[in-house]
């Protein structure tokens, strides 16, 4: 049950800029274990969203290591990490990134049809996500019928609904009000505890502090703090 | 899944999806309906030379070159004896040519004349009227075309004077009469072409049953008879007409080329901004554990199916007239019977071969594949952090 599931070693991020590039990452080493909700927190600017797309294999680290799921997430081929993703990653946006095409249904099913999962298989999944998140009665509406707070427990539902290893959810709360905020962070906290998921959260909101059990403070890509919790 | 997907973008895109696919559909209706319109013609053409000139394919005499009126006074021969039992069966007819003059209003207008047996039915041309009731008169009954007899001024009953050479070389005169004016849509058959018979011709010439061509029946008579004969098929009868609407269809290409391109464009565009305006979305489905591969494809489905929902929209749309000028026929403006082609007098059905219309599509389809497909391959560069980002 302590797997470690995230191993930073001493890790840069260097973004190319006109002038020798920014530092957005700054030799930051972090250990995340199986089954934890903890919280990168920092002010605006401070590299929360580049560490967690490195972590989320959306993008690579310059130097250090990193090793996600116990692969090396620099040396996996873009297909790979596509797969490791489909299958063990999700992902919830700040701004819900749900396809206006789609019905509410459809967005949290997406997911398991890149797993090529069984129709009858992907009815059940969906359907238990969407009770996960209390959205059952939405599932025929589109996503701009939905207010902010069902826009992102929809969102939550399509990170469930393949019951990943890992969650990574960037400053989720940022678009809604206190409570909405606290609605998904209860939603998000009854999973993690029901089945174990681990949440990886970037935030600035002290509601969201307040749930998290371990918190990494970061400024300027360097890492500051690291504290558990037991407030909760 | 991604069909599904790209189904429902188009769907979303509205009304610029609306144009993408109109504009497809008018491309695809109408580059069918103008090749349908030359192929139509291309059919009638030939089934009138069929009827008027060569049926079912002719034997000529080596030496006749219908571009030089020189070689008419040496290309005849005697009918070979083999061609003698399909003439007396009904199942060739021979015609003989001869240069010669004619004056009408006084003026020397060079002819063909093409004496031809006034009992054959091989040929629509109505050679009845030829019948030399009188065998001593002095009147040779003719037929002229319609653009011949406007051309030299004539009308039916009208008496001319016609020279000719005979085989010697000496010139011969005789009156001839314009029995009647046939309606010929064969160009060939009509203008300076003066019809007489067949036995007369030879009479005058001082020959015995002889002819520059053979005409025959049935297609599949094609056995070789040796020289001086040369059997001549309908399709090679047909290359010179052939190649004359051809000419005419690239010029109606070019149009339609533009058109492709507009629509190229139009499937161009609408991906591209596709592209740029769907960034995030792109980002999301990379971080849901899409390949780029699968995006890619995403994408030029998308274009692939603006020209499958023009398909449709040709389908419904373009079905009624397509009948229309598949039964109806597409009239000919005056002055395009003018031409001097075959085909061009009456209405031309067009005709729609599965082959052309497939061949239409495979065209459309692959520039639409194309189009589609180009915006959509930067993509590959593309950042997947877009996803997260959290701008719009
Ligand atoms: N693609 C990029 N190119 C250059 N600089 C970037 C890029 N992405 C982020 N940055 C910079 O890196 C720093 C960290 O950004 P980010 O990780 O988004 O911070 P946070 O999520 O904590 O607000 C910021 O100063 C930002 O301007
Ligand atoms: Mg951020």
């Amino acid at each position: 049950m302590n797997e470690t599931l995230v191993q930073i070693n001493n890790i840069s991020k260097i973004y190319p800029t006109g002038e020798g590039g920014f530092l957005a990452l700054n030799k930051l080493s972090l250990d995340i274990t199986d089954g934890e909700f903890m919280g990168i927190v920092g002010p605006s600017g401070s590299g929360k969203t580049t560490l967690l797309n490195i972590i989320g294999t959306l993008d690579e680290q310059t130097s250090g290591e990193v090793l996600v799921l116990g692969k090396h997430v620099n040396k996996l081929s873009s297909k790979e990490s596509a797969s490791l993703r489909a299958n063990k990653i999700g992902f919830i946006f700040q701004t819900y990134n749900l396809l206006p095409v789609y019905t509410v249904y459809e967005n949290v099913e997406l997911p398991l049809l890149l797993l090529q999962m069984k129709k009858e298989e992907r009815r059940k999944a969906v359907m238990q996500a969407l009770e996960w998140v209390g959205l059952t009665d939405k599932m025929h509406s589109r996503p701009n019928q939905l207010s902010g707070g069902q826009g992102q427990r929809v969102s939550i539902a399509r990170a469930m609904v393949k019951t990943p290893r890992l969650v990574i959810a960037d400053e989720p709360t940022a678009n809604l009000d206190t409570e909405n905020s606290i609605n998904i962070l209860d939603t998000m906290l009854k999973i993690n505890q029901d089945i174990g998921t681990t949440f990886i959260f970037s935030t600035h909101d002290p509601k969201v502090i307040q749930y998290l059990k371990r918190v990494v403070t970061l400024i300027d890509g360097e890492k500051v703090k690291d504290d558990y919790q037991t407030g909760i | 899944m991604i069909t599904k997907l790209a189904y429902k973008n188009i769907l979303g895109n509205g009304w610029r999806s609306l144009i993408n696919i109109f504009i497809l559909s008018l491309v695809l209706t109408g580059m069918i309906w103008m090749q349908g319109l030359y192929d139509g013609w291309s059919r009638i053409a030939r089934r009138q030379m069929q009827e008027w000139e060569f049926a079912g394919g002719h034997y000529a005499h080596q030496d006749y070159d219908k571009y030089d009126s020189f070689s008419l006074d040496k290309s005849f021969a005697a009918v070979p004896p083999k061609l003698q039992d399909l003439i007396d069966t009904g199942d060739a007819v021979p015609i003989l040519y001869s240069a010669g003059i004619i004056y009408p209003h006084g003026r020397l207008t060079p002819v063909v004349i093409k004496g031809i047996p006034a009992e054959q039915n091989i040929l629509r041309i109505p050679t009845t009227h030829l019948r030399i009731q009188d065998p001593d008169t002095q009147i040779l009954p003719v037929l002229i075309g319609r653009q011949m007899a406007k051309s030299i001024n004539v009308v039916k009953g009208d008496i001319l004077t016609m020279r000719w050479k005979e085989v010697n070389g000496a010139y011969n005169a005789y009156d001839i009469q314009i029995v009647q004016i046939m309606d010929t849509p064969v160009p060939s058959t009509d203008m300076g072409q003066i019809w007489i018979d067949y036995d007369k011709l030879n009479e005058v010439k001082a020959l015995k049953n002889s002819c520059s061509v053979i005409v025959l029946k049935n297609q599949a008579a094609s056995t070789y008879v040796g020289s001086p004969w040369n059997f001549v098929s309908i399709d090679q009868s047909m290359k010179g007409v052939d190649a004359m609407i051809q000419t005419k269809r690239v010029g109606g290409y070019v149009f339609f080329v533009l058109l492709l391109f507009l629509a190229m464009i139009a499937v161009f565009d609408a991906q591209m901004l596709a592209v740029f305006k769907r960034r995030k979305e792109i980002g999301t489905l990379i971080a849901l554990g899409m390949t780029k591969r699968q995006i890619i494809g995403l994408f030029t489905m998308e274009g692939t199916m603006y020209m499958l929902l023009g398909s449709v929209l040709t389908a419904t749309l373009g079905l009624p007239l397509f009948f229309y000028f598949g039964f109806q026929g597409f009239p000919i403006p005056q002055q395009m019977s003018d031409f001097n082609i075959a085909g061009a007098s009456e209405p031309i059905r067009c005709y729609y071969s599965p082959i052309m219309i497939l061949s239409t599509f495979m065209i459309v389809m692959a520039v639409t594949v194309f189009a589609s497909w180009l915006p959509s391959s930067k993509i590959a560069r593309m950042k997947a952090t877009y996803a997260l980002l959290g701008k719009v």
